[in-house]
């Protein structure tokens, strides 16, 4: 393999591991505060995708109840980012309130929570689906205004080009990564997340109000969600209103195989799936899929607690 | 009667097969392990029955795939998925929990990739034209009618003798099950063999009924529907699983009767045609969060014993 082939995929690896990356983060937060899986950010990582679609005036197709329903005006692609998945994030807040709130007031078995937010994301896809139907949806070619369409990292002899989506991809994802490592590391309201996710009994006697912080959680996680399902989106297209949900199993790979609950781990993990499926061979690329998961099950049996991951000490 | 049997008779099959998948995840979560494989054997099940008669069993007599080839099938489905299943258990029952749960997701998604990927399982169109014992879907009741009671009773027994005990054990304290002296790794593999075993002959049987088979079949989203037959129906007795199973099952199909009722206002007619899967959703969140035991608990069957309990 020549080395600007070799740059060229490690560049594209990074470039999608890094969105594997923030969108796991959004399972990573959830579970590091409920120890949970939230099986319905699938389905926000998909809304996220839609509502940033609409916002910059895309039009829907003709099924659905919302046939041909286009908003009369149409924001410029970073602001529609930001609104779409601060809009995706409240949703997440609301599947908080219905489908984890009751179960946690009752202290109910944690893997009825993964039923319920099992439902939720049946109910968000069918709900895409009758509204807008179940058509393809491409951002408009002109979303990234003047930018030019690739650009060039090699000599004009070896060109190593790399799709400009895809950099808007790593460039949008290093920045929110690192905005959230600040905010868990360097505020208040971070270090009383962390709090939350070390012992939540302490922290309540603390005076830490977790009943907010878990709704900010929640806000968090469906705005990563989001903002990936919206990277991906305008990098290929929003393939229907099942788009998130094979994202969503690589999603949990991702975590799994960086240890569950850890957000450095939760990046690595991202950015090794990515790296991995892009120098899967061309020949072998219908495996591609399998990659994550043989990759998990191999990572599981070796270290069960992840690459990052802290073992849990079984206590009698 | 006949007209009904005829127009529900692939529903009532279907109901059946579901209850079935139920109890096949019911059996590791028995000892407590929460295993989403039986997808994956499910699959592999359907798979071998459909390669086997659409391209070793094709010389027959009459216009019907004779029904004992069905049940060879599904011997072979079984044996095979059982001694899968005792590789794939002995690596990954190490793993609890979660950990478990999503190792067993990607177990069945790279089943699932290599069915996708390999010539004998026919690629994304899979395998078409698989051979009909039967003349209507209704007549499948034949074959797995008696294979429900013979798995419930079954599984009824097990809950009542020593292994089934022991796996009981396992789940409310693993430590404490060990220290007297039950090997819990030994019972975890055969929990999760016979719940391979289930599914690979359910998966069999399943590969005549739809007529054809393919990677659709074995999903993370199968395996999570078979996860909700059991929640939904109750985790704790062998029949939460059947009644979740065979309620889910009928909920969808219901929900679009429901529609056909004369004098609803239009609007509705028409949410519970196209959207009923958001109601299905709605259900399964509702479900959980109001009946956090499932449908079927063990009390409903213990009431007249709580009486003379003199512990209370």
């Amino acid at each position: 393999m020549d080395a600007t082939l070799l740059l060229q995929q490690i560049l594209n690896g990074l470039a999608i591991g890094s969105v594997f990356a923030l969108f796991a983060l959004g399972y990573t937060l959830v579970f590091s505060i409920l120890r949970v899986i939230n099986f319905s950010h699938a389905a926000v990582f998909t809304l996220g995708a839609y509502f940033t679609y609409a916002l910059t005036g895309g039009a829907f197709g003709f099924n659905g109840l919302l046939a041909n329903a286009q908003l009369p005006f149409g924001l410029p692609f970073p602001v529609a980012l930001v609104l779409g998945n601060i809009l995706a994030g409240l949703t997440a807040m609301g599947i908080e309130r219905l489908a984890f709130k009751p179960l946690r007031a009752r202290g109910a078995d944690p893997l009825l929570a993964l039923v319920s937010s099992l439902g939720v994301a049946v109910v968000i896809v069918n709900l895409i689906q009758y509204l807008v139907g179940a058509e393809l949806y491409t951002f408009p070619a002109e979303t990234y205004g003047a930018l030019p369409p690739a650009v060039n990292f090699g000599t004009a002899e070896h060109p190593v080009q790399v799709r400009t989506t895809q950099l808007i991809m790593f460039v949008v994802s290093l920045v929110v990564l690192i905005a959230l490592t600040l905010f868990i590391n360097r505020t208040k309201i971070g270090t009383a997340l962390r709090a939350v996710a070390e012992d939540e009994t302490t922290a309540r006697l603390l005076g830490i109000d977790t009943d907010k912080l878990i709704l900010l959680t929640f806000f968090l996680s469906g705005f990563l969600g989001g903002i990936a399902g919206t990277l991906v989106g305008a990098s290929v297209s929003i393939s229907g209103p099942y788009f998130g949900i094979a994202f969503g199993l690589k999603g949990l790979a991702v975590i799994i195989l960086g240890g569950l609950g850890s957000i450095p781990g939760a990046v690595v993990g991202g950015l090794a799936i990515g790296l991995a499926e892009s120098f899967v061979p061309g020949q072998y690329v219908a495996y591609k899929e399998a990659v994550a998961f043989a990759f998990l099950f191999i990572a599981l049996l070796i270290r069960p607690q992840g690459l990052l991951g802290r073992a849990v000490i079984r206590k009698v | 009667m006949a007209d009904f049997l005829s127009t529900y008779g692939s529903l009532i099959v279907s109901m059946i097969l579901a209850a079935m998948l139920g109890l096949s995840l019911y059996l590791p979560l028995m000892s407590g392990q929460l295993s989403l494989a039986g997808a994956g054997f499910y699959a592999l099940g359907g798979y071998i029955a459909a390669i086997l008669s659409t391209k070793v069993f094709t010389t027959y007599s009459g216009d019907l795939y004779p029904v004992s080839y069905v049940l060879i099938e599904m011997i072979v489905a079984g044996i095979a998925a059982g001694a899968l299943a005792v590789i794939v258990g002995i690596l990954a029952l190490r793993l609890r929990g979660v950990y478990l749960a999503l190792a067993t997701i990607a177990f069945v998604e790279i089943l699932r990739v290599l069915s996708l990927n390999i010539d004998i399982t026919g690629g994304a169109i899979g395998i078409f034209g698989v051979p009909q014992p039967f003349g209507t879907p209704i007549e499948y009741l034949w074959i797995a009618l008696p294979m429900l009671l013979l798995s419930m009773l079954f599984v009824y027994r097990l809950e009542r003798v020593r292994t089934g005990r022991a796996l009981i054990a396992i789940r409310e304290d693993e430590l404490a099950a060990e220290s007297i002296g039950i090997n819990p790794t030994y019972h975890k593999v055969l929990a999760f063999m016979l719940s391979a075993i289930l599914a690979g002959c359910v998966g069999a049987l399943s590969a005549h009924v739809l007529n054809t088979w393919n990677a659709r079949q074995g999903t993370f989203d199968a395996a999570i529907g078979h996860l909700a037959f059991v929640l939904v129906g109750g985790s704790r007795t062998f029949a939460g699983p059947v009644v979740g199973g065979l309620a889910l099952t009928l909920l969808p199909e219901a929900l679009r009767q429901l529609a056909g009722i004369n004098g609803l206002p239009p609007w509705l007619a028409q949410f519970l045609r196209e959207g009923r899967l958001i109601l299905y959703g709605l259900l399964i969140v509702l479900g959980a969060i109001n009946f956090p035991q499932g449908l079927i608990t063990p009390a409903m069957f213990k009431h007249h014993r709580a009486a003379k309990d003199p512990t209370t």
